[in-house]
């Protein structure tokens, strides 16, 4: 059944748009009123409307694709370049992160004590817990273009293999980063330090989380049929951000804990 | 009445008819070749204390340093610094 005679996919009408603008909205003022009166509940809401608004709307777009076949070559083309740019933006948004902290730590000031680490601030040993979690990261890389193979190559078994791996050694980094965190001796407000640690670290660690949610997605819809090995693009744009995370870690390591002790 | 200081900008004699004296501001330190000296002032007082730890209290050449840091640094901070080191807070390196 032919529903244009265009190639171009005009997608029906949605609830999602208005619901995800309502939540992000909750949200962010959400987030001001907690830090005003102390109470989270308008956040927590907008959190929720957005958690569901999020589902319902990729839901849709599986539906859309795998069920209805409406993603031609164009489509996904489009969505390619989409999550490209978005990607790039992304590197942009750390960029200024990293900004910050070459800032602080070229010129260090007479308040820290004119040093780098600033005096007191007792640092992270890059070669302990941050060297594991790198080796981590770069082996999720290998897993997940291992599963990459597998699914071009109609080997599906490997795919959920390959995928299983990925989402494991992504769970692993968040665990053992959320101890770092609880364990460390340093909190976000000890000086300059603090703050270019945690803010950098902290949204990495965010997109790993957001990273290995999309991955776990992925292994689900595979779990359901739904990529071939010809058209997957759901699994390949989750592998790009996926290592556009793990790149992140290295320019973190390197930078942050590595250089920055 | 100036006489010739052989190109030292950071010191003239004065004749005023009683005795000759020598007044002197902090020379050019290449280190600090801008208008913003806070780095100057706070590195002399590192050097100063860390001259005097070094060498004592009754160490003469230290008297430099802290000739640099009186004349650069507001008192004020030289105050803050100085508490800062009694308690135990001071974030410099001596």
């Amino acid at each position: 059944m032919i529903k244009s005679n265009h190639a171009f996919h005009l997608v029906d009408q949605s609830p999602w748009p208005l619901t995800g603008a309502l939540g992000a909205l909750m949200l962010t003022s959400g987030i001001v009123k907690w830090f005003h009166s102390f109470n989270m509940t308008l956040f927590i809401s907008g959190l929720i409307i957005l958690v569901l608004t999020s589902i319902q709307w990729w839901r849709d777009i599986s539906r859309e694709s795998t069920f209805q076949g409406l993603h031609t070559l164009v489509v996904a083309k489009g969505m390619r370049w989409g999550m490209i740019l978005f990607i790039t933006s992304e590197v942009l948004f750390f960029f200024s992160f990293f900004w910050a902290f070459f800032h602080s730590s070229l010129a260090p000031t007479m308040e820290i004590g004119l040093a780098w680490p600033p005096t007191g601030i007792q640092v992270f040993n890059p070669i302990q817990v941050p060297l594991l979690n790198t080796i981590i990261l770069l082996a999720s890389g290998v897993t997940v273009t291992w599963a990459h193979h597998g699914l071009m190559e109609n080997k599906f078994s490997q795919t959920l293999q390959g995928l299983m791996s990925t989402v494991i050694l992504g769970l692993y980094f968040t665990a053992l980063q959320a101890m770092e965190y609880i364990e460390a001796s340093f909190t976000i407000a000890d000086s300059a330090y603090g703050a270019t640690f945690f803010v950098a670290t902290g949204f990495h660690g965010l997109h790993v989380i957001i990273g290995t949610t999309f991955l776990i997605t992925c292994l689900l819809r595979h779990k359901s049929c739904h990529f071939s090995s010809t058209h997957h693009f759901g699994f390949e744009a989750a592998a790009w951000y996926w290592h556009f995370v793990d790149v992140v870690w290295l320019f973190l390591y390197m930078t942050i804990y590595w250089w920055g002790s | 009445m100036a006489d010739a200081d052989n190109g030292d900008n950071s010191a003239a004699c004065v004749e005023s008819g009683e005795e000759e004296y020598r007044m002197e501001t902090v020379p050019f330190d290449p280190r600090f070749p801008n208008m913003n000296q806070t780095k100057h002032c706070y590195v002399s007082f590192l050097d100063y204390h860390r001259c005097i730890k070094a060498r004592g209290e009754d160490y003469a050449p230290c008297q430099y340093f802290q000739r640099v840091f009186r004349s650069l640094c507001p008192n004020a901070w030289v105050a803050k610094w100085e508490e800062q080191i009694e308690a135990g807070t001071f974030a410099g390196k001596i």
